[in-house]
């Protein structure tokens, strides 16, 4: 195959939410000597990208963003090994979770997506995340951007405890903080402290990109 | 004066009302105003205490209705999900019952008992308000939908990506969990309620489309839509999600009551305004939809004032579409049940309402 096949094949496949096609397809890219970032870059992420779009247009729905999103994190599970350090340096770090108390995580997991398909690296620290947790891996991950969603009024809180803790740990002014969820708005951002809030996936990547 | 009864009897008529109806949906938060210290774990396990904080609600706010609203992990709860009870939060499943597809076919064959468990606790608990308060106000008992009993039970991520990956297993499950709700429809209407508020969260465009949910929800709710009124209660739903599916649900389903939410940072959200002008008021009493970050957030007078917008846009675009009288104004979820709500913010929408609700056009 050529490498124009092999991209195609990669972007199709993440479309389209084929796990076990997208794993193939990265298996075959290092295969053929193409580098593990374009695939990433010219095959996964241009599909997801194009899957974010139907989806911010309705043209497709929640089951085949997640489908599609499996397809490509089980063929960055492939790539990823594969690139070159000083590359992956060159990448901006996200430290995501759902604040501690809460759940609900498909909201988190659709910006993560997101955020993957815009060229970012994401530290998924899960739901349920103590606020210790947060601020111990923006540390440890270097990270440039921390995202936290709650979809529950009564976790807001643990948002402005982690912007806090940055405060208080010397790291606040290293990060830029975004906050999502639906009780959430800017007005309950910049009351805590955080710099951005993201309405969806595609808005908190889009803020983010301005920003960064 | 009209009675609360005789206002929202009318208000589902179209009838003319002294005023329009006020239902801020505080459910869990009334257990603050028990007389005994009370947290969000004992209130949800306790079908006595459950119900007094509705009649206790009543004798503080003086609501229109009272719709027995718990959390949406009672259902999963009882088909072995594991819940956490946090003392002051609402509780959440953090141990789903499906772990394989297998598990979709096998997990829910077994119907719990309707009595027992956190079931029993809500169909008690709300024949216990009905008996208390039932000739005062319209009372409603509160169920959650197939589907969402099921993405409770199993992660709702899980259940999206299983219905292409395991399409007929989903459907085993659903079809076994809409038997359970129809058995829950009985015990309900042994309660005796005036209505049945069906939780259809997942009717949302940020979600599925008219295709899935059709085929994952509409088929099954078909059933438990007409069971409602056979079991002689008034059929209703609750969404809170920010893209409804209102041509299904209104136009399709036919409630009598349909509260929803709105998110004016999403587009197309719809509006107070815009519900009622596409006609989605015409043959249904539609709710909402002040933000319930509202009852926490807000001072005394800006909710009066966030109240006093939301019923001159009823009322303009009431008038406007020849109606007189059917908007409910509620909240668009549920009052927040956290110790930081304002419990007087809740009894000043009713109280703004009560003031200012009075319909009349030019």
């Amino acid at each position: 195959m050529t490498r124009e096949q092999i991209l195609a094949g990669l972007e199709k496949a993440v479309v389209v939410g084929n796990k076990a096609e997208a794993i193939r397809e990265a298996g075959a890219a290092l295969g053929s000597g193409v580098k593990a970032l374009d695939a990433i870059d010219l095959g996964l992420i241009k599909g997801m990208t194009i899957v974010g779009d139907k989806y911010a247009a309705r043209e497709l729905y929640l089951p085949q963003v997640l489908l599609a999103a499996d397809a490509m994190y089980g063929a960055l599970d492939v790539l990823l090994p594969h690139i070159p350090k000083e590359d992956a340096k060159k990448r901006v770090n996200v430290v995501i979770g759902v604040v501690e108390g809460d759940v609900h995580d498909i909201g988190k997991n659709l910006v993560k997506t997101m955020m993957t398909a815009g060229g970012m690296s994401c530290t998924d620290l899960g739901r349920d995340v103590p606020i210790e947790n947060f601020v111990i891996n923006v540390k440890e991950k270097d990270a440039h951007i921390i995202a936290m969603s709650t979809l529950m009024t009564p976790t807001m809180d643990g948002m402005k405890r982690c912007v806090d803790g940055l405060i208080e740990s010397g790291m606040r002014m290293k990060v830029k903080v975004i906050i999502g969820g639906a009780p959430t708005s800017q007005e309950f951002a910049d009351d805590i402290g955080a710099d951005l809030h993201g309405i969806n996936a595609q808005d908190a990547v889009s803020k983010l990109k301005k920003v960064l | 004066m009209m009675t609360h009864i005789e206002r929202v009897l009318a208000s589902l008529g179209d009838k003319p009302v002294d005023r329009i109806t006020a239902y801020p949906i505080a459910t869990g938060v009334q257990r603050r105003l028990l007389s005994t210290p009370t947290t969000y774990a004992e209130w949800c396990s306790d079908p006595r205490k459950y119900a007094e904080a509705f009649v206790a609600g009543q004798r503080a706010m003086d609501y229109d209705f009272a719709i027995g609203l718990m959390d949406l992990s009672v259902c999963a709860g009882d088909f072995g999900a594991g819940v956490r009870f946090d003392e002051q939060n609402t509780p959440f499943v953090v141990d789903p019952v499906v772990k394989t597809p297998q598990d979709y076919e096998t997990k829910f064959s077994n119907m719990p008992d309707p009595k027992k468990g956190r079931s029993g606790v809500i169909t008690e608990g709300t024949k216990i308000f009905v008996d208390k308060i039932g000739k005062e106000v319209i009372t409603a008992g509160f169920l959650e939908g197939p589907l969402l009993i099921l993405t409770q039970s199993a992660g709702a991520e899980k259940v999206f990506m299983d219905m292409y990956n395991h399409r007929s297993a989903v459907h085993k499950a659903l079809k076994d969990i809409t038997d359970f709700d129809h058995a829950m429809i009985k015990e309900f209407a042994n309660a005796k309620p005036a209505g049945l508020v069906w939780d259809y969260l997942w009717g949302s465009y940020s979600c599925l489309g008219d295709q899935e949910y059709e085929e994952f929800e509409s088929q099954y709710a078909r059933s438990l839509n007409k069971a409602t009124g056979d079991n002689g209660m008034a059929f209703c739903i609750h969404n809170c999600a920010d893209l409804p599916h209102l041509d299904t649900q209104i136009k399709a389903f036919k409630p009598a009551i349909y509260s929803m939410a709105w998110y004016p940072l999403i587009p197309g959200s719809p509006s107070a305004k815009e519900t009622i002008m596409k006609g989605y008021a015409d043959n249904c009493l539609v709710a909402g939809n002040i933000d319930p970050q509202a009852f926490i957030r807000f001072s005394t007078e800006k909710i009066e004032k966030t109240t006093m917008n939301l019923i001159q846009e009823v009322k303009t675009a009431l008038c406007a579409r020849g109606l007189h009288s059917r908007y409910c104004i509620a909240s668009g979820c549920e009052v927040p049940p956290s110790l930081t709500t304002k419990m007087e913010n809740i009894k000043a929408v009713v109280d703004t309402t009560k003031r200012y609700g009075q319909i009349e056009c030019g």
